[in-house]
């Protein structure tokens, strides 16, 4: 049994945070919580991390501001990998995301299995 | 010890959601306790039998509930050296950043807004020539901002009472204040002078430019207690007092992710705080 | 310690006119930008100007000023240009529109409404957020009458969420018919079931 992986849901709907919740914590992941980028940024700094789940339509900051600050950081924040969910299924967020920085994209809502499937695929947990 | 109700752990949480999205003010589950006692507080002062219809009232602000809630969770006693954290953060990290800039004998300018009766201004003060190396190689300047003149007009007169000085020891007591007749103590006139205050509404940016440029500004928990109109636009009018590369702190239960993107986040090992970006001075 | 007893504030510059911010609007320099869209609320044909630039500024901090004199001046000619920056291709004026909208919405009562039967889905995304800013009561009504007709999976999802927070009795009977229509997706029958423990168990004040 490895070390327990965490996971920051970063999304300002709290029923979607708590859907995440109830779906990554019963597989062995510690989740944390932020609202927006902002909150995410100011939390991470002190927080071992090894995924990122980032809604893209966020107040104050959205996720693919949030990414690409993150990702010109200097630190190992930089890297942490990342999951973009959005509502959008054409191109435009698509090829944002990309730009940001993320290493998935996912359509919401997303499914349970699809969500364990990514995580442990950007964990580097074996299934 | 009296009994409190305790919150269920989906009521905590909807009241927190709830406490964020309209003030901006963070709680975790760390301060629980400290949460569900101000909730018993004002349960009690409007009678309600149950933290439902609590909540209920909370909602929709009835009898300015809102307010009198936000009040309750904060500290609203100001007084020397409150969270001091903020300001040993302003000692080891913000002003070594400043000076980079800055030639010897330069300026530093640092408000504080709201200042109330002037404790928070004066704090500064004294921190810095109790704990800053270089307090000697700068000019520094302080400014207290208030919207409220009677505490403004207190502040100039410089004179505590005992629970303003409850953090201070023996010994700064003794070096920054005299004793009054009355457990009083009137700080030195040296330190009086240094500060100056003035009137300013934070809202209107007419009344916040006049003051200036700032390195840094203390902005503690005031924005709490605006609407999302007015928060915003005072956001605004605070960014445009600092300085490029300037800094700006917030009370400690609040963030800046639920008022404003102005801002960089800078997580320093004594507080979170926010910065104006470009290049300093 | 040099501590200066006179303050050295700048006296405030004079605030820029109708024609002069139409020429700090173009300005190369983003401070002189900031300037324009902070004093453009306040002049003739400042609104028009700030919609103009707003979708071809890119610096982050001016589009924020543009969308706080577009809030401000409150007018239906505001409104529209926000509103039209809902359906951007760019997710930071998106976040920037709403955050403005948010606002404008309790003193417009016709906008919400407006938007929550706008045929783009994505507007009806997110507008629904936007019921936060109203009272409970009606937060509640606009979203059940939303969730009543609506086919897209998404908008629904956003309204439940709103309707986690403001929620009562009044939308019980709408979130069940949805989970009937939505019965398939995990995310929609948990979202239900979540808001509708909650808002039964708000009902029934179980300590005195």
């Amino acid at each position: 049994m490895g070390v327990q992986k965490t996971i920051l849901v970063v999304d300002d709907a709290s029923l979607v945070r708590l859907y995440y919740r109830s779906t990554l914590e019963p597989a062995g992941y510690r989740v944390e919580e932020a609202l927006n980028g902002i909150e995410a940024l100011e939390r991470l700094p002190i927080m071992a991390v090894d995924l990122l789940i980032v809604d893209v339509n966020m107040p104050q900051m959205d996720g693919f501001t949030f990414l690409s600050k993150l990702r010109a950081n200097e630190s190992t924040l930089a890297s942490i990998p990342a999951l973009i969910t959005s509502t959008e299924s054409g191109e435009r967020d698509f090829e944002a995301a990309r730009a940001a920085g993320a290493n998935f994209y996912l359509v919401k809502p997303v499914e349970p299995e699809m969500l364990l499937e990514f995580a442990a695929m950007l964990c580097g947990v074996p299934q | 010890m009296a009994e409190f109700p305790v919150l269920t752990e989906e009521e905590f949480r909807r009241l927190c959601e709830y406490l964020y999205r309209r003030s901006g003010m963070i709680f975790t589950e760390a301060k629980r306790y400290y949460v569900e006692r101000r909730v018993h507080e004002r349960m009690s002062a409007t009678a309600s039998k149950s933290f439902t219809g609590y909540f209920a009232r909370l909602r929709i602000n009835a009898q300015n509930e809102s307010e009198h809630f936000v009040n309750a969770l904060t500290v609203n006693e100001t007084y020397f050296y409150r969270e001091d954290h903020q300001l040993k953060c302003l000692s080891t990290d913000i002003l070594g950043e400043r000076i980079r800039n800055k030639r010897k004998g330069g300026m530093i300018r640092i408000w504080s807004v709201p200042c109330s009766t002037g404790e928070e201004p004066f704090s500064v003060a004294m921190w810095l020539l109790e704990n800053w190396p270089l307090v000697d190689e700068y000019e520094i300047e302080i400014v207290g901002s208030d919207i409220d003149t009677k505490a403004l007009e207190q502040a100039n007169e410089g004179i505590f009472g005992k629970r303003a000085l409850m953090r201070l020891s023996p010994y700064l007591i003794g070096k920054y204040f005299s004793a009054m007749p009355g457990e009083r103590w009137s700080i030195l006139d040296d330190l009086r002078h240094s500060v100056h205050f003035s009137r300013v509404n934070i809202v209107e940016p007419n009344e916040t430019r006049i003051q200036g440029h700032f390195d840094v500004i203390f902005c503690r928990n005031v924005l709490i207690y605006f609407d999302d109109a007015s928060r915003r636009i005072a956001a605004e009018n605070l960014y445009e007092n600092l300085l490029p590369g300037g800094f700006i702190c917030l009370g400690h239960t609040e963030s800046m992710s639920r008022i404003s993107p102005l801002f960089e986040v800078r997580r320093f090992a004594d507080a979170i705080v926010y910065q104006r970006p470009g290049e300093s001075d | 310690m040099p501590l200066v007893r006179k303050p050295t504030g700048d006296s405030a510059a004079p605030q820029p006119d109708s024609a002069e911010v139409q020429r700090l609007l173009a300005s190369a320099n983003p401070d002189e930008r900031w300037a324009a869209a902070r004093a453009a609320a306040n002049v003739v044909g400042g609104v028009s100007a700030i919609a103009a630039a707003l979708p071809t500024e890119h610096d982050q901090r001016v589009r924020e000023a543009m969308f706080t004199s577009l809030a401000r001046h409150d007018t239906t000619e505001s409104a529209d240009a926000i509103v039209g920056l809902l359906r951007s291709d760019s997710a930071n004026l998106r976040t920037g529109a709403l955050d403005a909208l948010r606002i404008m919405v309790g003193a417009r009562p016709g906008l919400l409404p407006r938007l929550l039967s706008d045929k783009d889905a994505d507007v009806r995304i997110l507008s629904c957020e936007l019921a936060r800013s109203l009272p409970d009561v009606e937060a509640t009504r606009l979203l059940c009458v939303l969730l009543t007709a609506e086919q897209e999976i998404n908008v629904c999802a956003a309204a439940i969420d709103v309707l986690a927070e403001v929620g009562s009795g009044e939308a019980l009977d709408t979130l069940r018919e949805c989970a009937r229509r939505f019965g398939d997706s995990p995310f929609i029958a948990f979202a239900i079931k979540t808001v509708t423990a909650r808002i039964t168990s708000q009902s029934t004040p179980n300590r005195g």
